[in-house]
């Protein structure tokens, strides 16, 4: 296969594998998504989201398996690969010096978007995001919000057929989260597109195609969001024991049944009967009480044993801070 | 994915178009950046006034030597003629070292993960970066140019042209060699590093501030100076780019003129490879 696509999959991924160091980031992950499809993978931070991504856009080599992206191998043939990405990254990557407009045409140039089609896309993606009337603005004074939203503009100034976007909405505020995820659904009905998206906002996935939960760098399921519920969904109740010796005999009593523990609350995969059983026990030693009825929130809980999980400031961070504390020449 | 439909602008065009376009992009980010960065701008011009109307008005009266009461010229021009092409070389030093250390700033700021995942390669986006900070350079350089009337230095619009062609190959071998120091640096802890450690030095070493005396042979000139400054002076490749430089824009040289220019090229053609090569593997 040298110039033809295989048809079938957008995303087709078969048995990757990347180590770090001694931690393996992906073990042995394969899925496909098709076209047209708005697919989710969910994860906390750390379960290889990231690496997964950027696996996919080319710029990471696997140490094994196979990533395909519209027929075309991402270690194979990169470029090919490339031109049918849209791609919005974790991290903003715009050049705050430039203005928005500017910002999207180097993208366009960058792409080798004829001069013509970069002006009708241009203004065309501005009008999707609202950024028209910014578009004379450096890209430093738009807000957070905005820049993700020129940044989503800007990954559709050229022909991409497949839309991946990392951590989309983390750090924003609900409404622009709701607005982000306006844009992408009308984007789907004007063109074909398919689109992957890595998040650990478990409410957002709810209208998705179908969403794939990772976590230690292995998929742990994958399916709609409604048939996730179904399948995996497992009530959980979640107890506060009063004092540290009801906190142990619950845990040992019921060690079967735990399904994590998130500070001083233990959860439970229960059932009616459970509860009762376990209020006519301990109804008096236990401080608060709650039933979690299936959610996708339940889902992952009982996929991966814990809650989603906060990131630690690196060294990356940390010469970023540099810049953003006034470093010489830096925006 | 398999209809043609709408990739089928993007895909008609030759792909040696596309990455020229490419280059093009990346070369007027560059130069925009850099035009908007007042800083840059007010060094690139503070720079040459302080050297060329302070530095080299002050000395200019010790720049020469009394033989039983006769003044001359240890070469045979003033201090502030003879300091002058030294000026062009050191401000494109530093615009073009501070253009390529962006390198760090695109990494982190992510910019340069932007365009690697473009269907430019790699090397034409390095060609872009190198020749934007090189342009940028270059423009720093004629800033200087604009102050010969003040060092007494005239020029014809030829010796301008060729002075150009220099200071462009200048330019992109030390911004080659900004972006190959850059590429070793993992956190950045400011310009001044950069300007300490590599600029000043490369730039005092070149024989560009004091000449090494023509007149003498090799064995009076390592008497005059120790010898280990007169050794790393004819090392410092910069040496013969600002003697070139000399040549042209003053008619003085202490080498042979081609040399300045196959060192600079050389140069230039192997750091923009080791540029090139740390930036694939990256």
């Amino acid at each position: 296969m040298t110039g033809a696509p295989n048809s079938g999959s957008a995303i087709h991924v078969d048995a990757l594998s990347k180590r770090y160091g001694r931690t393996l980031a992906l073990d042995g992950v394969s899925f496909d998504v098709g076209d047209n499809e708005l697919f989710a993978l969910l994860g906390p931070n750390g379960a290889g989201k990231t690496t997964l991504m950027h696996i996919l856009c080319t710029i990471l080599r696997p140490d094994s398996g196979v990533a395909l992206i519209g027929g075309f191998d991402v270690v194979k043939q990169p470029l090919a690969a490339r031109r049918r990405l849209g791609i919005v990254f974790q991290e903003p990557s715009l050049d705050d010096r430039l203005t928005v407009h500017e910002n999207l045409n180097l993208h366009g140039l960058v792409f080798g978007v004829p001069r013509k089609l970069r002006r009708q896309r241009i203004e065309e993606m501005l009008a999707l995001v609202e950024l028209t009337e910014w578009a004379d603005k450096r890209a430093r004074t738009l807000s957070s919000g905005m820049k993700r939203r020129l940044e989503i503009a800007r990954a559709l100034i050229h022909d991409s057929e497949i839309m991946l976007l990392d951590e989309p909405t983390a750090g924003l505020d609900a409404q622009t989260r709701d607005r982000i995820w306006s844009y992408i659904g009308r984007l789907r009905n004007e063109r074909q597109i398919t689109v992957l998206v890595t998040t650990h906002y478990i409410e957002e996935v709810e209208g998705f195609d179908r969403v794939c939960v990772v976590d230690h760098g292995k998929v742990l399921a994958l399916d709609t969001p409604e048939a996730l519920k179904r399948d995996c969904g497992q009530q959980l109740l979640r107890i506060v024991p009063k004092g540290e010796d009801n906190r142990q005999e619950i845990l040992t009593r019921y060690a079967d049944r735990l399904a994590g523990e998130a500070g001083e609350s233990i959860l439970l995969t229960s059932d009616d009967a459970f509860v009762e059983a376990l209020l006519a026990e301990y109804g008096g030693r236990i401080r608060s009480l709650a039933i979690e009825v299936p959610s996708l929130e339940t889902v992952f809980l009982s996929l991966t044993g814990r809650e989603l999980r906060d990131q630690a400031a690196g060294a990356r961070e940390s010469t970023l801070a540099f810049g953003k504390r006034g470093g010489e020449h830096t925006r | 994915m398999t209809s043609a439909g709408p990739t089928a602008p993007t895909a008609r065009r030759s792909p040696l178009l596309i990455q020229l376009g490419g280059l093009y992009g990346i070369w007027l980010r560059e130069v925009k950046r850099a035009i908007r960065d007042r800083g840059q701008l007010i060094g690139g011009i503070s720079r040459p006034i302080l050297w060329v109307l302070i530095l080299g008005i002050g000395l200019n009266p010790y720049f020469r030597g009394e033989v039983y009461g006769e003044v001359t010229f240890v070469v045979p021009f003033t201090y502030l003629q003879f300091i002058f092409p030294a000026v062009v070389a050191l401000n494109i030093m530093f615009t073009s070292v501070q253009s390529a250390v962006s390198v760090i700033w695109d990494r982190e700021f992510g910019f340069l993960r932007e365009v690697l995942v473009s269907p430019m390669s790699r090397g034409m986006v390095l060609l872009g970066k190198v020749l934007g900070g090189a342009t940028v350079a270059v423009f720093h350089g004629c800033l200087v140019l604009l102050l010969a009337r003040f060092a007494d230095v005239p020029l014809t619009w030829l010796d301008v042209l060729k002075a150009l062609g220099l200071m462009a190959m200048l330019a992109f071998a030390l911004t080659s060699l900004g972006v190959v120091i850059a590429n070793r640096i993992r956190s950045f802890e400011g310009f001044g590093v950069f300007s300490n450690a590599v600029i000043l030095p490369l730039y005092f070493t070149s024989s560009s501030i004091f000449p090494i005396d023509p007149s003498l042979s090799r064995a009076q000139t390592r008497v005059v100076y120790p010898d280990w400054l007169v050794t790393i002076v004819e090392y410092n490749p910069l040496t013969y780019a600002v003697d070139a430089l000399r040549g042209v824009l003053i008619n003085y040289n202490q080498f042979d003129p081609r040399l300045g220019i196959a060192i600079m090229a050389i140069f230039g053609v192997v750091l923009f490879a080791i540029a090139l090569f740390d930036f694939r593997r990256a």
